[in-house]
């Protein structure tokens, strides 16, 4: 027979094996985090007033914390409108700021900040998708919608819902037919009764059932050029950013395929959930289920590009307390289709009191914080857009030591500067008749002269 | 709205604006109250009650308080219209924790809402409810939380998966384990939607419980390029925790890396504190800052203070990844199945998601693979526009850690007019850290255009930034220095007496640099001292001066121009002196100084003139400090200006003069790292994580996981050989009979004590109390007596006798080797140790039933990887309780990742316990039940039944049985001891304060002092003995002149892991005086070094 021993256990030990960092293995007694992810949403007008609040979790934020904002950026400016993240004196702020509003999330944890940004830039998305472009004033006549949409985008402060066509379907956009309807019965009911289809099927993005008479679908190349000339008019770099934006009304459940003819100029591409990994891993190919109406299929980069559509050449000369500017444009690889839209742009240096800047084309507007913007459209057959003038500096200062950066736009229609080519769109259920559209579109992104 | 129109904008505006706002809610917006709200709210027309709810709305969204409405607002929950229940939720939900039991009033409603056919209604119904956070409610949301679990529809799953976090928040303790429950539940849905919602749940709700990701980890990952967005971010991070806390860091990669580096090196000397920092050779073709790298390493996965018990640790994974290595090893099938289904990832549109998975690459790829990870960041720079500032703050720490991954991409961190100040002091960041000998002449060609840049501050730190460069890449250091040098030079700085604050900024900035230069190799740079100096005419800001006028003095003696020119300098910079700010004049008076002291042969008259000159000023100075610096200077320097009339002074002073030379040398010295500060960035947060944005550790930011923190039996299993099941200890009697048979062929003790009390060994049994014996080695102790006994060497005693009146008592005994120790036999310490008891399930919870448990030290004869517990059931109520049975949670599944070896899944976690057919009330029984815990540390699930109903309960594993003692003698223990040296062992310190109490009360009667070395002994064996099922070998005293001084005090147990019979030995030092807390050093040796650790911070934890 054996004698049992108990060894006890004093309590001072309570089961935790692992240095003080690990104990909450074990130990229920140990705090856990207090909230989970964004805890409040505001929405500030471009004058700070607070028009919505949206508390998502139990731990409320009181509006104080808008007023600490907007005073900050009242005395920071510019640079800390660009600040993603605050770190206030009692939240962390994540801040996203489209036409003038302000999205402000609030939260007191560890959470990824990427996280929240992408949230509220899709937030703002959605807004403006659904009141068609943002203001004060739609957010305000629009509250009820704006409540609802942020209710359904959001649950205890991770997001619930953002696909934009679950959510069409949840909550009506307020168009003209229904708020005509509205004053007319009285009933402006914009919630849906039923759950959207799409929560449960496999393509979440995609409403179920949809017929049209006529099936389309349009494919644009939407491209951005953007360039670094340096001070002694060198070309330092050159990429594209381009969207691929599709416009699909198919009846039912299509299947796409879209490929390209020369997809190894794509330095890195990136892409709407729909696009199937497997099939673009092996053979570059676009196979996706498209969401019905508008969409931005994938984005891609193409790098180390040669050859711009357009020059400017300014030229800043300066002595005895005046200073002679002269910017000229015109074009230097002519991309086959015409250039239009064009414009430049560039800060007057701070030093600078007034200034007489004529051109021979086009209109020079220089605004009140010193931005100076010169419209051209078009490039005149006859003669080169030239821009010229004085600029007169403040006193006591006879040269100029800093030089703006001119950044320019355009747009060409018909090409994609990248050079990336459509090869073909297979639908592989057929329906009755498709039609097919592709287009292009290039626009000055992020084009910058320097001087 | 239409600010073309310029001045008819306005009007235009506002009459668009009337039209575009009918229909819509602007009025509710803009006079919320021009009506009276309450009649509405009790109308019967539901659209009448929507527009009180919206009005309602649009003032909490205006900031005012309108809970006054509540109970009005809550009798409307039960409306059948949709709206009208959607607007009443929104309000309920931003007042309920305000007014709760007004609230209450609404779960009736919320109650059959959740019966309803339609989904979106249950759904809605349950985020209420769920979102009302009333403790009261708590056990009704579980309930509809559990229920909505199982919904058909995908959405309610999904809402019941956010609804945890909403419950766990409450802290309900006693139904954590049922959120926990549900979690898993929803973890193992089929719908990647669910699973999404669900790893957010996990992870505000038990981050930490590894074993609910282990049994669906590969469908967890092959799910996940499915789970939505934001899903994904959350499910990457979890994932990732996961498997370095399972398999630990890769071999190949970049963290383990830096942290073998860091490893040989600490095994190379002893000392592993002292070099934490790889000395080896930097791989010449990668180069990298190794200190840098190691740091981000450490910041990953833990703080500082555990550094010891971390490189045990790595051992650990080091061990297991080289083995795994030529093996295919299912470890690395985990990996590998991770990267694999996080790389499609970096296509994803949202950028949070590519930076979860670039994270995951980036601590776990192999390092040649990192590289994948550059494109898909350097595309979110420019896709994501809000997200650019973040990414860069991340992209920062990488190229840090590993330049070359960005270096041959400079380009994309070339500067826009239009990024932001922080954005561009970054990419300037950047661009220095991954500039390389070919990218050097771009990147500087792009540096000149920045420094025209309006913005100065900018430019401030283009300045610097190229000084950086130079630093970092030595050839371009002269190219560089021309530059700076032109800079300075420009009229803009000169000429310009108006010269703005910004521009000085640049100019000093730009000065700086040069002196940062300069400073790596002074004698080539003469040059560009010299020319410094020329300009310092026409150099007028006074902190650029300053920097100027300290070089001079510092490189006073460089080359061979500079001392030429010393004197006209001098003079110059005295004649200036007046006109200075005090600033420079304190730079001239320290130059002055130090040419002065410095300065030798025909100059020196001069200098000395020049040196009076100043001095003297400085002493009349405006400014005290400048006045100060002067006194100072002409007391340090009296021999030097004291000229020939104190020539045997200083001759007598030589030595003192000598000694101020070196403290005013010294001095200069110090002053100048001052004036250059290093903007070391030293705090590293994970990838991804907000704690590296804002450069401290947010609240709830934890590093990753230890790696290999889950010890799983699988591992275990891998390593160990056979173990004979069946051969097992039974008990206490076992471990006392081991404890004589181990000493059996010993010499047996017996002896007097310290404080001069005397005991034969065979007076042992008879003696109640434990004693000291110092044995001699004739005599032969009685084989079967009941003590736990010890041997002491003639040698020892004899060398004790004889060192006694001189030993130092601060001394240590080194176990082996310094003799002047007794040995102690402590007994009958067995029958001291006092049960006790865990509460496995308490009468209030669980319908009266009570049920106890305690760790068995009996051995199961089940398997090696059983443990015995006993438990106890004990009927509290007043009714029969019936049908009493124990089972496993869920005894049906078993974890997917332990499915290889088959032993083990032999093995229940719950051998199934006999059912009690009934218990009467106040009837108590014990039952003996074996589980075996599939984590060591984790708590096991189990379900108890009774009377039809089951009661979830967790039992807490303890790692103190999972060994089973080991009888030994102390040579045996030495012997195996030297055979588990440095990885096998680690060592932790701790405050053992149990014997003061004791010692305390024994103050009291003076009747009997018990001997304090008794005391101290005995309560650290109990201690010990108590918190584990060990074998104690030897108490070694300490023979010391003080008799209270417990330094030395050394304690040996022994034993064995229950599932593999690998010894684990246990030595404690502890040191200090008796009557006070002792420092206690426990060092634990051991194979198993993951399950030493524990073991070891076990004790450490029962110890303190």
């Amino acid at each position: 027979q054996t004698k049992l021993l108990l060894f006890p256990l004093s309590s001072s030990c309570s089961a935790s094996f692992h240095s003080s960092g690990e104990t909450q293995i074990v130990s229920e007694q140990a705090i856990q985090r207090e909230e989970t992810m964004l805890q409040c949403i505001f929405l500030l007008s471009d004058s700070g007033e607070v028009m919505l609040e949206k508390q998502l979790t139990g731990n409320r934020v009181d509006r104080s914390i808008c007023v600490w904002f907007w005073d900050q950026l009242l005395s920071h400016g510019d640079s800390f409108k660009q600040q993603p993240v605050i770190a206030s004196p009692t939240h962390y702020l994540f801040q996203v700021v489209r036409e003038g509003i302000t999205f402000l999330a609030c939260t007191q944890v560890e959470m990824p900040p990427l996280m929240a940004i992408e949230f509220l830039c899709r937030v703002a998305d959605v807004l403006s998708d659904y009141l068609e472009g943002l203001n004060e004033d739609v957010i305000k006549d629009n509250f009820i919608i704006v409540y609802e949409l942020l209710d359904e985008m959001m649950d205890n402060g991770h997001p619930l819902t953002t696909e934009p066509n679950i959510l069409r379907e949840m909550i009506a956009p307020p168009n003209i037919v229904s708020k005509m309807l509205s004053v007319v019965t009285g009933n402006s009911s914009n919630v849906s009764e039923t759950l959207p289809g799409a929560t449960s099927s496999c393509v979440p993005w995609r409403t179920t059932d949809i017929k049209y008479a006529n099936n389309e679908v349009y494919v644009d190349l939407v491209e951005e050029m953007d360039a670094i000339i340096n001070r002694d008019g060198i070309l330092v770099k050159c990429e594209v950013f381009g969207e691929v934006q599709v416009n699909s009304h198919i009846t039912g459940v299509p299947d796409l395929a879209l490929s390209f003819v020369n997809p190894s100029v794509l330095d890195d591409v990136r892409f709407h959930p729909c696009v199937r990994y497997r099939p673009w891993e092996s053979y570059q190919i676009l196979s996706f289920v498209p969401p019905d109406g508008q969409f931005k299929l994938m984005s891609y980069r193409v790098r180390k590009l040669k050859s711009i559509p357009l020059y400017v050449k300014p030229q800043i000369t300066s002595d005895g307390g005046s200073s002679r500017i002269s910017v000229m444009v015109g074009i230097r690889n002519d991309p086959g289709k015409a250039i239009d839209s064009i414009s430049v742009q560039f800060q007057l240096p701070s030093c600078v009191s007034s200034t007489d800047l004529t051109a021979n084309h086009g209109v020079v507007n220089v605004l009140s914080n010193k931005t100076c913007i010169w419209s051209i459209d078009r490039i005149p057959k006859d003669r080169a857009p030239l821009l010229s003038g004085t600029l007169l500096l403040e006193n006591g200062l006879d040269r100029l030591h800093v030089f703006p950066t001119f950044q320019v736009g355009f747009r060409v229609q018909g090409v994609a500067l990248s050079g990336l080519q459509i090869d073909k769109l297979e639908l592989k259920v057929i329906p009755n008749r498709l039609y097919k559209g592709f287009r292009a579109l290039t626009r000055g992104g992020q084009y910058e002269v320097r001087s | 709205m239409f600010p073309q129109f310029g001045a008819t904008a306005d009007t235009l505006s506002k009459a668009s604006t009337i039209m575009f706002r009918i229909g819509t809610d602007a009025h509710l917006y803009d006079d919320p109250e021009d009506v009276n709200i309450a009649p509405l709210l009790d109308s019967k027309f539901d659209s009448e009650k929507c527009e009180a709810l919206k009005r309602l709305l649009a003032l909490i969204a205006q900031g005012f308080d309108v809970s006054n409405f509540f109970p009005q607002v809550v009798k409307n929950v039960a409306s059948h219209s949709l709206e009208v229940k959607k607007l009443v939720y929104l309000y309920l939900l931003h007042y309920a924790q305000k007014r709760p039991n007004e609230a209450l009033l609404s779960i009736n409603s919320f109650q059959k809402d959740l019966g309803d056919t339609n989904p979106l209604v249950r759904a809605w119904a349950l985020r209420t409810m769920a979102g009302i956070r009333l403790h009261a409610i708590a056990p009704l949301v579980l309930v509809a939380v559990g229920k909505c679990a199982r919904d058909p529809s995908v959405y309610v799953r999904k809402c019941a998966a956010s609804a945890l976090p909403k419950l766990h928040d409450l802290r309900l303790q006693e139904h954590s384990s049922t959120i926990e429950e549900i979690v898993g539940t929803l973890l193992t849905d089929n719908s990647p939607a669910v699973v999404g919602a669900t790893a957010a749940a996990f992870s505000s709700v038990c981050p930490n419980n590894y074993s609910l990701i282990g049994k669906n980890y590969k469908r967890l990952c092959t799910i996940l390029p499915d789970v939505e967005e934001w899903g994904q971010i959350v499910l990457i991070g979890i994932l990732l925790r996961y498997v370095i806390a399972r398999h630990g860091l890769v071999k190949q990669s970049m963290m383990f890396h830096l942290h073998s580096k860091e490893h040989s090196s600490s095994e190379n000397d002893d000392s592993d504190a002292d070099s934490k920092f790889g000395k080896e050779g930097i791989d010449p073709s990668k180069k990298y800052d190794s200190e840098l790298a190691s740091m981000i390493y450490r910041c990953y996965i833990e703080g500082p203070d555990d550094y010891l018990s971390r490189s045990s640790y790595s051992n650990k994974v080091f061990l297991t990844f080289s083995g795994a290595k030529f093996t295919s090893s299912k470890n690395n099938e985990d990996v590998k199945i991770l990267l694999q289904c996080t790389s499609p990832l970096f296509w994803s549109n949202n950028s949070a998601v590519v930076l979860a998975a670039a994270g995951v690459h980036w601590i776990m790829a192999p390092k040649e693979n990192i590289e994948r990870i550059v494109k898909p960041l350097l595309f979110l720079l420019r896709s994501s526009r809000n997200s650019n500032y973040v990414v860069l703050c991340n992209i920062q720490v990488f190229a840090k850690a590993m330049p070359y991954l960005f270096a041959s991409h400079f380009e994309n961190f070339f500067i826009l007019s239009t990024d932001s100040y922080q954005t561009k002091a970054l990419k300037l960041e950047i661009l220095c850290t991954i500039s390389t000998d070919s990218s050097i002449a771009s990147i500087l060609k792009e540096f000149q255009d920045y420094i025209r840049d309006p913005d100065r501050r900018f430019a401030a730190d283009t300045v610097a930034a190229i000084g950086l460069c130079a630093l970092q890449l030595p050839k371009m250091a002269s190219t560089c220095l021309e530059g700076l040098l032109a800079l300075t030079r420009q009229d803009s700085f000169t000429s310009d007496a108006r010269a703005s604050e910004e521009e000085a900024g640049v100019l000093v900035q730009a000065i700086m640099s040069i002196k940062m230069i300069v400073k790596q190799d002074p004698p080539s740079h003469e040059k560009v001292i010299v020319q410094l100096v020329r300009n310092l005419d026409s150099i007028k800001v006074p902190a650029a001066r300053a920097i100027i006028i300290w070089m001079l003095g510092e490189y006073s003696k460089v080359g061979e121009i500079i001392p030429k020119m010393l004197i006209t300098v001098l003079k110059y910079i005295a004649w200036s002196f007046t006109s200075e700010s005090s600033e420079t004049k304190l730079q001239t008076l320290n130059t002055v100084a130090k040419i002065l002291s410095n300065s030798k042969g025909g100059d020196l008259e001069t200098l000395t003139k020049i040196g009076c000159y100043v001095l003297e000023l400085a002493e009349c100075d405006m400014n005290y400090v400048v006045r100060g610096r002067g006194c100072f200077f002409r007391k340090l320097l009296s021999s030097h200006l004291g000229s020939k009339k104190l020539e045997d002074e200083v001759v007598a002073s030589s030595q003192n003069e000598g000694l101020l030379n070196v403290l005013a040398e010294h001095m200069f010295h110090e002053q100048a790292t001052q004036q250059s500060p290093v903007p070391v960035n030293y705090r590293v947060y994970l990838p991804g994580s907000l704690s590296q944005i804002v450069l401290h550790a947010a609240p709830g930011y934890e590093p990753l996981p230890k790696p290999c923190t889950i010890l799983d039996d699988a591992d275990a299993e891998a390593e160990v050989s056979e173990q004979d099941g069946s051969d097992s200890f039974t008990g206490s009697l076992d471990e006392e009979s081991g404890s004589y048979n181990g000493s059996d062929n010993s010499v047996a003790s017996g002896g007097n004590t310290d404080n001069g009390k005397t005991g034969s060994s065979s007076e042992d049994e008879n003696i109640q109390d434990p004693l000291i014996q110092i044995s001699d080695e004739n005599h032969l102790r009685p084989a079967g007596s009941a003590d736990l006994e010890e041997l002491m060497s003639r040698r020892d005693l004899e060398t004790w006798l004889d060192d006694q009146p001189s030993l130092p008592n601060s001394s240590i005994p080194e176990q082996s080797k310094v003799p002047r120790s007794a040995r102690i036999s402590i007994k009958d310490i067995g029958k001291r140790v006092i049960p006790k008891t865990y509460e496995l399930l308490d009468p209030a919870n669980g319908n009266g039933m009570k049920v106890d448990y305690t760790f068995s030290s009996e051995v199961s004869t089940i398997s090696p990887h059983v443990i015995t517990i006993q438990a106890s059931f004990e009927n509290c109520s007043s009714e029969t309780i019936s049908n009493i049975v124990l089972k496993h949670e869920d005894f049906t599944t078993k974890p997917s990742d332990s499915s290889e070896s088959s032993s083990q899944d032999d093995v229940p976690a719950l051998i199934p316990m006999e059912e009690i057919t009934s218990l009467e009330p106040g009837q108590a029984t014990r039952e003996t039940i074996h589980v075996r815990f599939h984590h060591h540390l984790l708590p096991l699930k189990l379900v108890i039944y009774f009377n039809g109903k089951s009661h979830p309960v967790k039992l807490r594993p303890d790692i103190g049985y999972f060994v089973k003692p080991l009888p030994m003698d102390v040579d045996a223990f030495k012997d195996k001891e030297s055979h588990l040296p440095g990885m096998f062992e680690c060592t932790r310190s701790c405050i053992f304060k149990g014997h003061v109490d004791y010692l305390n009360k024994e103050k009291g009667n003076h009747t009997f002092a018990k001997d304090k070395f008794l005391v101290v002994c005995e309560s650290i064996a109990l201690t010990m003995l108590s918190n584990a099922n060990i074998f104690l070998v030897s108490v070694d005293m300490p023979i010391a002149a003080k008799h209270d001084d417990a330094s030395g005090l050394c304690l040996r147990f022994s034993s064995e892991i229950l599932s593999n019979s690998a010894p684990c030995l246990i030595t404690i030092t502890a040191e200090g005086i008796c009557s006070e807390p002792l420092n206690v050093v426990v060092k634990v040796n051991c194979e198993e070094t993951v399950f030493g650790l524990n073991l070891l911070n076990r004790i450490v934890n029962s110890l303190s």
